[in-house]
Protein backbone atom coordinates (compact mmCIF):
# COMPACT_ATOMS: atom_id res chain seq x y z
CA UNK A 1 0.00 0.00 0.00
CA UNK A 2 2.79 2.01 0.74
CA UNK A 3 4.83 1.51 -2.55
CA UNK A 4 1.18 2.54 -4.34
CA UNK A 5 1.05 5.47 -2.51
CA UNK A 6 4.87 6.20 -3.57
CA UNK A 7 4.28 5.80 -6.58
CA UNK A 8 1.42 7.52 -7.14
CA UNK A 9 3.16 10.45 -5.57
CA UNK A 10 5.94 10.13 -8.41
CA UNK A 11 3.46 9.91 -11.06
CA UNK A 12 1.56 13.19 -9.58
CA UNK A 13 5.46 15.11 -9.51
CA UNK A 14 6.40 13.54 -12.92
CA UNK A 15 3.15 14.82 -14.67
CA UNK A 16 3.51 18.33 -12.81
CA UNK A 17 6.84 18.16 -13.80
CA UNK A 18 5.74 17.62 -17.40
CA UNK A 19 3.11 20.26 -17.50
CA UNK A 20 5.15 22.58 -15.64
CA UNK A 21 7.58 22.74 -18.61
CA UNK A 22 5.19 22.94 -21.23
CA UNK A 23 3.77 25.62 -19.98
CA UNK A 24 6.93 27.41 -20.03
CA UNK A 25 7.54 26.33 -23.49
CA UNK A 26 3.85 27.76 -24.27
CA UNK A 27 4.39 30.59 -22.43
CA UNK A 28 8.28 31.42 -24.50
CA UNK A 29 6.60 30.98 -27.61
CA UNK A 30 3.73 33.28 -26.82
CA UNK A 31 6.07 35.98 -25.25
CA UNK A 32 8.24 35.53 -28.96
CA UNK A 33 5.28 36.23 -31.17
CA UNK A 34 4.12 39.17 -28.62
CA UNK A 35 7.74 40.97 -30.08
CA UNK A 36 7.96 39.44 -33.15
CA UNK A 37 4.13 41.46 -33.89
CA UNK A 38 5.81 44.97 -32.86
CA UNK A 39 6.53 46.10 -36.15
CA UNK A 40 2.69 45.63 -37.04
CA UNK A 41 2.30 49.03 -34.92
CA UNK A 42 1.47 50.71 -37.65
CA UNK A 43 -1.55 48.60 -38.05
CA UNK A 44 -2.59 48.71 -34.44
CA UNK A 45 -1.54 52.21 -33.06
CA UNK A 46 -4.88 52.85 -32.06
CA UNK A 47 -5.02 49.54 -29.96
CA UNK A 48 -1.45 50.90 -28.99
CA UNK A 49 -3.28 54.60 -27.81
CA UNK A 50 -6.31 52.57 -26.24
CA UNK A 51 -4.02 50.66 -24.00
CA UNK A 52 -1.72 53.69 -23.10
CA UNK A 53 -4.35 55.14 -21.60
CA UNK A 54 -5.48 52.52 -19.78
CA UNK A 55 -2.25 51.34 -18.37
CA UNK A 56 -0.72 55.18 -18.45
CA UNK A 57 -3.38 57.84 -17.29
CA UNK A 58 -5.78 55.83 -15.99
CA UNK A 59 -3.45 54.57 -13.79
CA UNK A 60 -1.87 58.14 -12.49
CA UNK A 61 -3.88 58.15 -9.25
CA UNK A 62 -2.77 54.66 -7.86
CA UNK A 63 0.94 54.92 -8.64
CA UNK A 64 0.21 58.81 -7.00
CA UNK A 65 -1.12 57.34 -3.87
CA UNK A 66 0.95 54.92 -2.83
CA UNK A 67 4.19 57.02 -3.89
CA UNK A 68 3.34 59.98 -1.54
CA UNK A 69 2.61 57.55 0.84
CA UNK A 70 5.58 55.47 0.77
CA UNK A 71 7.58 58.72 0.59
CA UNK A 72 5.92 60.42 3.24
CA UNK A 73 6.23 57.55 5.66
CA UNK A 74 9.90 56.59 4.63
CA UNK A 75 10.68 60.11 5.74
CA UNK A 76 9.28 59.99 9.04
CA UNK A 77 10.68 56.42 10.11
CA UNK A 78 14.50 57.04 8.36
CA UNK A 79 14.22 60.52 10.04
CA UNK A 80 13.32 58.78 13.28
CA UNK A 81 16.21 56.51 13.19
CA UNK A 82 18.81 59.07 11.93
CA UNK A 83 17.69 61.55 14.56
CA UNK A 84 19.67 59.18 17.02
CA UNK A 85 22.54 59.18 15.45
CA UNK A 86 22.32 63.50 15.12
CA UNK A 87 22.58 62.50 11.41
CA UNK A 88 19.46 63.83 10.40
CA UNK A 89 20.24 65.90 7.90
CA UNK A 90 21.12 62.88 5.72
CA UNK A 91 17.58 62.36 5.62
CA UNK A 92 17.26 63.53 1.91
CA UNK A 93 20.39 61.60 0.58
CA UNK A 94 18.59 58.61 2.44
CA UNK A 95 15.17 58.64 1.34
CA UNK A 96 16.08 59.62 -2.33
CA UNK A 97 18.33 56.35 -2.83
CA UNK A 98 15.36 54.29 -1.12
CA UNK A 99 12.89 55.69 -3.24
CA UNK A 100 14.51 56.17 -6.96
CA UNK A 101 16.34 52.90 -6.66
CA UNK A 102 13.83 50.75 -5.20
CA UNK A 103 10.51 51.79 -3.18
CA UNK A 104 8.92 54.36 -6.30
CA UNK A 105 9.47 51.56 -9.21
CA UNK A 106 8.55 48.30 -7.22
CA UNK A 107 5.43 50.32 -5.31
CA UNK A 108 4.64 51.09 -9.26
CA UNK A 109 4.60 47.99 -10.07
CA UNK A 110 3.04 45.78 -7.56
CA UNK A 111 0.30 48.73 -8.16
CA UNK A 112 0.19 48.29 -12.20
CA UNK A 113 0.13 44.54 -11.51
CA UNK A 114 -2.89 44.26 -9.79
CA UNK A 115 -4.71 47.15 -11.57
CA UNK A 116 -3.35 46.57 -14.97
CA UNK A 117 -2.43 42.93 -14.91
CA UNK A 118 -6.28 41.67 -13.60
CA UNK A 119 -7.57 43.91 -15.99
CA UNK A 120 -5.89 42.33 -19.11
CA UNK A 121 -6.51 38.69 -17.43
CA UNK A 122 -9.80 39.38 -16.50
CA UNK A 123 -10.45 41.01 -20.19
CA UNK A 124 -8.59 38.25 -22.52
CA UNK A 125 -9.98 35.40 -20.40
CA UNK A 126 -14.08 36.58 -20.75
CA UNK A 127 -12.53 36.86 -24.55
CA UNK A 128 -11.16 33.69 -24.82
CA UNK A 129 -14.23 32.01 -22.59
CA UNK A 130 -16.62 33.31 -24.62
CA UNK A 131 -14.97 32.40 -27.98
CA UNK A 132 -14.18 35.79 -29.21
CA UNK A 133 -10.67 34.82 -29.73
CA UNK A 134 -10.74 32.07 -32.17
CA UNK A 135 -13.34 34.10 -33.58
CA UNK A 136 -10.10 36.81 -34.56
CA UNK A 137 -8.09 33.45 -35.37
CA UNK A 138 -11.26 31.61 -37.41
CA UNK A 139 -11.58 35.02 -39.19
CA UNK A 140 -7.78 35.72 -40.19
CA UNK A 141 -6.75 37.90 -37.56
CA UNK A 142 -3.44 37.19 -34.95
CA UNK A 143 -4.81 37.54 -31.69
CA UNK A 144 -1.19 38.09 -30.15
CA UNK A 145 -0.82 41.30 -32.70
CA UNK A 146 -3.98 42.51 -32.25
CA UNK A 147 -4.75 42.30 -28.42
CA UNK A 148 -0.99 41.59 -26.67
CA UNK A 149 1.31 43.57 -28.41
CA UNK A 150 -0.22 47.26 -27.72
CA UNK A 151 -0.24 46.11 -24.51
CA UNK A 152 2.84 45.38 -24.55
CA UNK A 153 4.33 47.94 -26.42
CA UNK A 154 1.79 50.60 -24.01
CA UNK A 155 3.37 48.87 -20.96
CA UNK A 156 6.89 49.57 -22.18
CA UNK A 157 6.77 52.86 -23.81
CA UNK A 158 4.42 54.67 -20.02
CA UNK A 159 6.06 52.43 -17.27
CA UNK A 160 8.96 55.05 -17.97
CA UNK A 161 6.94 58.30 -17.57
CA UNK A 162 4.78 56.11 -14.22
CA UNK A 163 8.25 55.55 -12.61
CA UNK A 164 9.09 59.42 -12.97
CA UNK A 165 6.19 60.62 -11.78
CA UNK A 166 6.33 57.76 -8.76
CA UNK A 167 10.17 58.87 -7.93
CA UNK A 168 8.82 62.52 -8.08
CA UNK A 169 5.50 62.51 -5.76
CA UNK A 170 7.93 59.85 -3.93
CA UNK A 171 10.32 62.88 -3.13
CA UNK A 172 8.15 65.48 -2.97
CA UNK A 173 6.37 64.01 -0.02
CA UNK A 174 9.48 62.77 1.70
CA UNK A 175 10.63 66.57 1.75
CA UNK A 176 7.27 67.73 2.75
CA UNK A 177 7.47 65.73 5.58
CA UNK A 178 11.40 66.05 6.64
CA UNK A 179 9.96 69.97 6.73
CA UNK A 180 7.04 69.69 8.49
CA UNK A 181 7.49 66.46 10.44
CA UNK A 182 11.52 66.41 11.08
CA UNK A 183 11.38 70.61 11.10
CA UNK A 184 13.77 69.83 8.64
CA UNK A 185 15.51 72.91 6.08
CA UNK A 186 13.84 72.13 2.27
CA UNK A 187 17.68 73.51 0.85
CA UNK A 188 19.38 71.26 4.01
CA UNK A 189 17.15 68.16 2.35
CA UNK A 190 17.26 68.91 -1.22
CA UNK A 191 20.81 69.79 -1.20
CA UNK A 192 21.44 66.46 0.12
CA UNK A 193 19.31 64.52 -2.62
CA UNK A 194 20.63 66.02 -5.78
CA UNK A 195 24.14 66.65 -5.59
CA UNK A 196 24.76 62.94 -4.67
CA UNK A 197 22.46 60.95 -7.02
CA UNK A 198 24.55 59.14 -9.26
CA UNK A 199 23.46 57.92 -12.87
CA UNK A 200 23.59 54.43 -11.67
CA UNK A 201 21.06 55.13 -9.35
CA UNK A 202 18.68 55.93 -12.47
CA UNK A 203 19.71 53.13 -14.67
CA UNK A 204 18.77 50.85 -11.27
CA UNK A 205 15.17 52.36 -10.96
CA UNK A 206 14.20 53.26 -14.52
CA UNK A 207 15.50 49.60 -16.00
CA UNK A 208 13.12 48.37 -13.35
CA UNK A 209 10.34 50.09 -15.53
CA UNK A 210 10.64 48.00 -18.85
CA UNK A 211 11.12 44.49 -17.06
CA UNK A 212 8.39 45.01 -15.00
CA UNK A 213 6.05 46.00 -18.55
CA UNK A 214 7.47 42.70 -20.03
CA UNK A 215 6.55 40.82 -16.80
CA UNK A 216 3.32 42.02 -15.83
CA UNK A 217 1.90 42.36 -19.54
CA UNK A 218 2.97 39.13 -20.51
CA UNK A 219 1.83 36.59 -17.55
CA UNK A 220 -1.19 38.33 -17.19
CA UNK A 221 -2.11 38.07 -20.98
CA UNK A 222 -0.62 34.56 -21.34
CA UNK A 223 -3.41 33.25 -18.48
CA UNK A 224 -6.48 35.46 -19.88
CA UNK A 225 -5.18 33.24 -22.92
CA UNK A 226 -5.23 30.41 -21.18
CA UNK A 227 -8.36 30.61 -19.11
CA UNK A 228 -10.88 27.68 -19.13
CA UNK A 229 -14.26 26.84 -17.42
CA UNK A 230 -16.50 29.39 -17.35
CA UNK A 231 -16.57 32.32 -15.19
CA UNK A 232 -14.73 30.71 -12.37
CA UNK A 233 -11.98 29.98 -14.70
CA UNK A 234 -11.29 33.04 -15.53
CA UNK A 235 -10.99 34.21 -11.97
CA UNK A 236 -8.54 31.25 -11.31
CA UNK A 237 -6.62 32.81 -14.31
CA UNK A 238 -6.70 36.51 -12.80
CA UNK A 239 -5.71 35.62 -9.57
CA UNK A 240 -3.25 33.52 -11.13
CA UNK A 241 -1.77 36.48 -13.34
CA UNK A 242 -1.48 38.76 -10.65
CA UNK A 243 0.13 36.28 -8.03
CA UNK A 244 2.84 35.41 -10.82
CA UNK A 245 3.26 38.29 -11.89
CA UNK A 246 3.23 40.06 -8.33
CA UNK A 247 6.23 37.64 -7.09
CA UNK A 248 8.39 38.09 -10.79
CA UNK A 249 8.28 41.43 -10.39
CA UNK A 250 9.33 41.41 -6.63
CA UNK A 251 12.20 39.02 -7.53
CA UNK A 252 13.35 41.02 -10.99
CA UNK A 253 13.52 43.94 -8.48
CA UNK A 254 16.27 41.95 -6.60
CA UNK A 255 17.71 40.74 -9.50
CA UNK A 256 17.84 44.04 -11.70
CA UNK A 257 19.51 46.18 -8.11
CA UNK A 258 22.22 43.53 -7.71
CA UNK A 259 23.30 43.46 -11.53
CA UNK A 260 23.25 47.22 -12.14
CA UNK A 261 24.78 47.58 -8.71
CA UNK A 262 27.53 45.32 -9.18
CA UNK A 263 28.60 46.03 -12.38
CA UNK A 264 28.20 49.95 -12.82
CA UNK B 1 -13.48 21.98 -51.05
CA UNK B 2 -12.36 20.31 -47.42
CA UNK B 3 -11.30 17.25 -47.01
CA UNK B 4 -10.20 15.22 -43.46
CA UNK B 5 -8.16 12.15 -44.76
CA UNK B 6 -7.75 9.17 -41.86
CA UNK B 7 -7.90 12.14 -39.18
CA UNK B 8 -7.81 11.22 -35.34
CA UNK B 9 -7.60 13.41 -32.13
CA UNK B 10 -7.07 12.66 -28.52
CA UNK B 11 -7.19 15.17 -25.61
CA UNK B 12 -4.46 13.58 -22.77
CA UNK B 13 -6.15 10.03 -23.06
CA UNK B 14 -9.52 10.46 -24.20
CA UNK B 15 -10.68 9.52 -27.63
CA UNK B 16 -12.39 12.08 -29.68
CA UNK B 17 -11.91 11.26 -33.15
CA UNK B 18 -11.26 7.71 -34.69
CA UNK B 19 -9.98 7.90 -38.31
CA UNK B 20 -12.64 10.18 -39.52
CA UNK B 21 -12.78 10.83 -43.23
CA UNK B 22 -15.04 13.52 -44.39
CA UNK B 23 -15.11 15.72 -47.67
CA UNK B 24 -17.52 19.03 -47.97
CA UNK B 25 -18.13 19.46 -51.35
CA UNK B 26 -18.17 23.36 -52.94
CA UNK B 27 -22.12 24.64 -53.17
CA UNK B 28 -23.22 21.86 -51.09
CA UNK B 29 -24.25 21.39 -47.33
CA UNK B 30 -23.18 19.06 -45.59
CA UNK B 31 -24.77 18.72 -42.04
CA UNK B 32 -22.69 16.47 -39.05
CA UNK B 33 -25.05 14.83 -36.95
CA UNK B 34 -24.11 13.63 -33.50
CA UNK B 35 -24.51 13.59 -29.56
CA UNK B 36 -23.47 16.35 -27.30
CA UNK B 37 -20.03 16.26 -26.86
CA UNK B 38 -18.81 13.26 -29.50
CA UNK B 39 -16.59 15.84 -30.89
CA UNK B 40 -18.58 17.70 -34.02
CA UNK B 41 -17.41 21.50 -32.76
CA UNK B 42 -13.99 19.84 -32.93
CA UNK B 43 -14.67 18.80 -36.28
CA UNK B 44 -15.17 23.11 -37.65
CA UNK B 45 -12.09 23.75 -35.37
CA UNK B 46 -10.09 21.07 -37.36
CA UNK B 47 -11.08 22.40 -40.56
CA UNK B 48 -10.23 25.78 -39.35
CA UNK B 49 -6.57 24.65 -38.53
CA UNK B 50 -7.50 26.16 -35.17
CA UNK B 51 -6.52 22.65 -33.25
CA UNK B 52 -4.48 20.11 -35.24
CA UNK B 53 -5.14 16.18 -35.58
CA UNK B 54 -2.67 13.65 -33.74
CA UNK B 55 -2.90 11.96 -37.38
CA UNK B 56 -4.31 12.49 -40.88
CA UNK B 57 -5.09 15.29 -42.90
CA UNK B 58 -6.60 18.37 -43.39
CA UNK B 59 -7.20 19.74 -46.70
CA UNK B 60 -8.86 22.68 -48.30
CA UNK B 61 -9.18 23.58 -51.89
CA UNK B 62 -6.68 20.99 -52.58
CA UNK B 63 -3.89 22.69 -49.64
CA UNK B 64 -2.86 20.30 -46.92
CA UNK B 65 -3.47 22.82 -43.40
CA UNK B 66 -2.24 19.89 -41.56
CA UNK B 67 0.95 21.37 -40.45
CA UNK B 68 0.52 24.86 -41.56
CA UNK B 69 2.21 27.67 -39.40
CA UNK B 70 -0.25 30.12 -37.79
CA UNK B 71 0.43 32.98 -40.15
CA UNK B 72 0.00 31.08 -43.13
CA UNK B 73 -3.35 29.96 -42.03
CA UNK B 74 -5.06 33.07 -42.18
CA UNK B 75 -5.72 33.39 -46.04
CA UNK B 76 -7.03 30.28 -46.03
CA UNK B 77 -9.27 31.02 -43.04
CA UNK B 78 -10.49 34.13 -44.89
CA UNK B 79 -12.15 31.42 -47.44
CA UNK B 80 -14.38 30.20 -44.59
CA UNK B 81 -16.43 31.77 -42.12
CA UNK B 82 -17.39 30.49 -39.00
CA UNK B 83 -20.46 30.87 -36.81
CA UNK B 84 -19.84 30.22 -33.49
CA UNK B 85 -22.24 28.19 -30.80
CA UNK B 86 -21.93 31.73 -28.62
CA UNK B 87 -21.62 33.75 -31.47
CA UNK B 88 -18.49 34.84 -30.47
CA UNK B 89 -19.45 38.66 -30.76
CA UNK B 90 -17.46 41.06 -29.54
CA UNK B 91 -19.62 42.28 -26.66
CA UNK B 92 -17.83 46.30 -26.72
CA UNK B 93 -18.52 46.90 -30.28
CA UNK B 94 -21.56 47.97 -31.60
CA UNK B 95 -23.38 45.45 -34.53
CA UNK B 96 -22.09 47.71 -37.17
CA UNK B 97 -18.65 47.53 -35.97
CA UNK B 98 -18.96 43.68 -35.10
CA UNK B 99 -20.16 43.45 -38.82
CA UNK B 100 -17.13 45.58 -40.50
CA UNK B 101 -14.90 44.36 -38.20
CA UNK B 102 -13.11 41.85 -39.91
CA UNK B 103 -13.24 44.00 -43.40
CA UNK B 104 -11.44 46.68 -41.60
CA UNK B 105 -9.03 44.24 -39.57
CA UNK B 106 -8.00 42.06 -43.13
CA UNK B 107 -9.03 43.10 -46.46
CA UNK B 108 -8.17 46.88 -47.77
CA UNK B 109 -11.43 47.93 -48.73
CA UNK B 110 -12.64 51.49 -49.25
CA UNK B 111 -14.73 52.66 -46.07
CA UNK B 112 -17.51 53.66 -48.29
CA UNK B 113 -17.49 50.06 -49.56
CA UNK B 114 -17.25 48.57 -45.76
CA UNK B 115 -20.02 50.47 -45.12
CA UNK B 116 -21.61 49.46 -48.20
CA UNK B 117 -21.25 45.21 -47.37
CA UNK B 118 -22.47 46.04 -43.32
CA UNK B 119 -25.63 47.79 -44.66
CA UNK B 120 -26.25 44.59 -46.77
CA UNK B 121 -25.93 42.12 -44.17
CA UNK B 122 -28.05 44.88 -41.54
CA UNK B 123 -30.62 44.40 -44.34
CA UNK B 124 -30.18 40.05 -45.24
CA UNK B 125 -30.17 39.93 -41.65
CA UNK B 126 -33.29 41.95 -41.00
CA UNK B 127 -31.49 43.99 -38.29
CA UNK B 128 -32.51 47.17 -39.73
CA UNK B 129 -32.62 50.26 -36.40
CA UNK B 130 -30.24 47.83 -34.74
CA UNK B 131 -27.09 49.48 -36.08
CA UNK B 132 -25.86 51.01 -33.12
CA UNK B 133 -26.66 48.79 -30.17
CA UNK B 134 -24.63 46.58 -28.62
CA UNK B 135 -24.84 42.81 -28.73
CA UNK B 136 -26.03 42.07 -25.52
CA UNK B 137 -29.33 44.16 -25.89
CA UNK B 138 -30.42 41.78 -28.98
CA UNK B 139 -31.82 38.78 -28.45
CA UNK B 140 -30.33 35.31 -28.92
CA UNK B 141 -31.99 34.66 -32.56
CA UNK B 142 -30.78 38.38 -33.57
CA UNK B 143 -27.25 37.91 -32.28
CA UNK B 144 -26.92 34.44 -33.92
CA UNK B 145 -27.98 36.33 -37.00
CA UNK B 146 -25.45 39.19 -36.19
CA UNK B 147 -23.45 36.09 -36.62
CA UNK B 148 -24.08 34.75 -39.54
CA UNK B 149 -23.85 38.04 -41.14
CA UNK B 150 -20.37 38.92 -39.59
CA UNK B 151 -18.68 35.57 -41.51
CA UNK B 152 -21.32 36.13 -44.85
CA UNK B 153 -19.66 39.58 -44.98
CA UNK B 154 -16.07 38.19 -46.14
CA UNK B 155 -18.31 36.79 -49.00
CA UNK B 156 -16.50 33.40 -48.21
CA UNK B 157 -16.21 29.70 -50.31
CA UNK B 158 -17.68 27.77 -47.21
CA UNK B 159 -19.53 28.60 -44.33
CA UNK B 160 -19.56 26.52 -41.15
CA UNK B 161 -22.20 27.04 -38.94
CA UNK B 162 -21.47 25.22 -34.94
CA UNK B 163 -25.04 24.37 -34.14
CA UNK B 164 -26.99 27.48 -35.39
CA UNK B 165 -30.11 26.59 -33.89
CA UNK B 166 -29.21 25.65 -30.09
CA UNK B 167 -30.26 27.92 -27.73
CA UNK B 168 -33.36 29.38 -29.81
CA UNK B 169 -36.65 29.80 -29.56
CA UNK B 170 -38.61 27.06 -32.51
CA UNK B 171 -39.87 31.22 -34.28
CA UNK B 172 -35.95 32.03 -33.93
CA UNK B 173 -34.72 28.48 -35.17
CA UNK B 174 -37.45 28.68 -38.31
CA UNK B 175 -35.92 31.92 -38.98
CA UNK B 176 -32.16 30.67 -38.64
CA UNK B 177 -32.57 27.81 -41.07
CA UNK B 178 -34.43 29.88 -43.31
CA UNK B 179 -31.40 32.30 -43.96
CA UNK B 180 -29.39 29.09 -44.11
CA UNK B 181 -31.10 27.79 -46.86
CA UNK B 182 -31.09 30.63 -49.01
CA UNK B 183 -27.60 31.37 -48.47
CA UNK B 184 -27.04 28.72 -51.51
CA UNK B 185 -29.71 30.30 -53.34
CA UNK B 186 -28.41 33.45 -53.26
CA UNK B 187 -24.82 33.66 -52.85
CA UNK B 188 -23.87 29.69 -54.10
CA UNK B 189 -21.98 29.11 -51.11
CA UNK B 190 -21.11 25.46 -49.60
CA UNK B 191 -21.97 25.28 -45.91
CA UNK B 192 -20.95 22.76 -42.75
CA UNK B 193 -23.60 22.24 -40.05
CA UNK B 194 -22.73 20.64 -36.68
CA UNK B 195 -25.78 20.45 -34.72
CA UNK B 196 -27.85 17.53 -32.68
CA UNK B 197 -30.95 18.12 -34.34
CA UNK B 198 -32.37 16.43 -36.21
CA UNK B 199 -34.96 17.91 -37.74
CA UNK B 200 -32.21 20.81 -39.00
CA UNK B 201 -30.77 18.31 -40.50
CA UNK B 202 -33.46 17.35 -43.22
CA UNK B 203 -34.64 21.43 -43.65
CA UNK B 204 -30.82 22.15 -44.80
CA UNK B 205 -28.70 19.62 -45.91
CA UNK B 206 -27.99 18.01 -48.97
CA UNK B 207 -26.09 15.89 -47.32
CA UNK B 208 -24.74 14.19 -43.50
CA UNK B 209 -22.67 12.73 -41.61
CA UNK B 210 -23.52 11.11 -38.97
CA UNK B 211 -20.61 10.81 -35.84
CA UNK B 212 -20.93 8.31 -33.32
CA UNK B 213 -18.27 7.20 -30.39
CA UNK B 214 -16.01 8.98 -32.69
CA UNK B 215 -15.99 7.50 -35.86
CA UNK B 216 -18.27 8.44 -38.98
CA UNK B 217 -21.24 5.52 -38.72
CA UNK B 218 -23.19 7.22 -42.06
CA UNK B 219 -21.87 9.40 -44.71
CA UNK B 220 -24.49 10.17 -47.09
CA UNK B 221 -27.43 12.03 -49.05
CA UNK B 222 -30.13 13.33 -46.34
CA UNK B 223 -32.72 11.30 -48.14
CA UNK B 224 -30.87 8.47 -47.49
CA UNK B 225 -30.49 8.52 -43.62
CA UNK B 226 -33.95 7.38 -43.17
CA UNK B 227 -33.23 4.22 -44.63
CA UNK B 228 -30.28 3.52 -42.39
CA UNK B 229 -30.16 0.57 -40.68
CA UNK B 230 -27.83 1.58 -37.90
CA UNK B 231 -29.05 1.15 -34.40
CA UNK B 232 -27.94 4.51 -33.47
CA UNK B 233 -29.00 5.65 -36.73
CA UNK B 234 -32.48 4.36 -35.83
CA UNK B 235 -32.89 5.75 -31.98
CA UNK B 236 -32.07 9.03 -33.40
CA UNK B 237 -34.93 8.99 -35.94
CA UNK B 238 -37.20 8.28 -33.73
CA UNK B 239 -36.05 10.89 -30.70
CA UNK B 240 -35.49 13.75 -33.34
CA UNK B 241 -33.04 15.38 -30.66
CA UNK B 242 -29.85 13.52 -29.14
CA UNK B 243 -29.43 14.46 -25.60
CA UNK B 244 -26.60 12.33 -24.03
Amino acid sequence: MLLNFARDQEKAVILWLKNFILTMQEFFLFSVRAFIAIPKIKRYWRDVLDQATICGTDSIPIVLVSAISIGSLLAIEVGNLLEDFGAKTMLGRSTSLSVIRELGPLLMGLMLSARFGSRNGAELGAMQISEQIDALRAFGTDPVAKLVMPRLLAALIMFFPLTALSDFAGLHSAAYMAEHYHRLDPGIFWNAVYPRLAPKDFVVGFLKAPVFAIIITLVSSFNGFSARGGTAGVGRSTIKGIVVSSGLVLIANFYVSKIVLENM
Amino acid sequence: MIELRNVSLKYGDKEILNNVSLTVRDNTIKAILGPSGVGKSTILKLMLGLIKPNSGKVIVDGTDITNMKEASLYSIRRKMGMVFQGNALFDSLTISQNLGFFLRENMKLPEQEIERRVSEQIQFAGLEGYEDQLPESLSGGMRRRVAIGRALIFKPHMILFDEPTAGLDPVSSKKILSLISSLRHNNNLGAVIVTHIIDDVFHVADCVAVLYQGKIIFDDVTDKLNHSQHPFIRSILSDKILEL
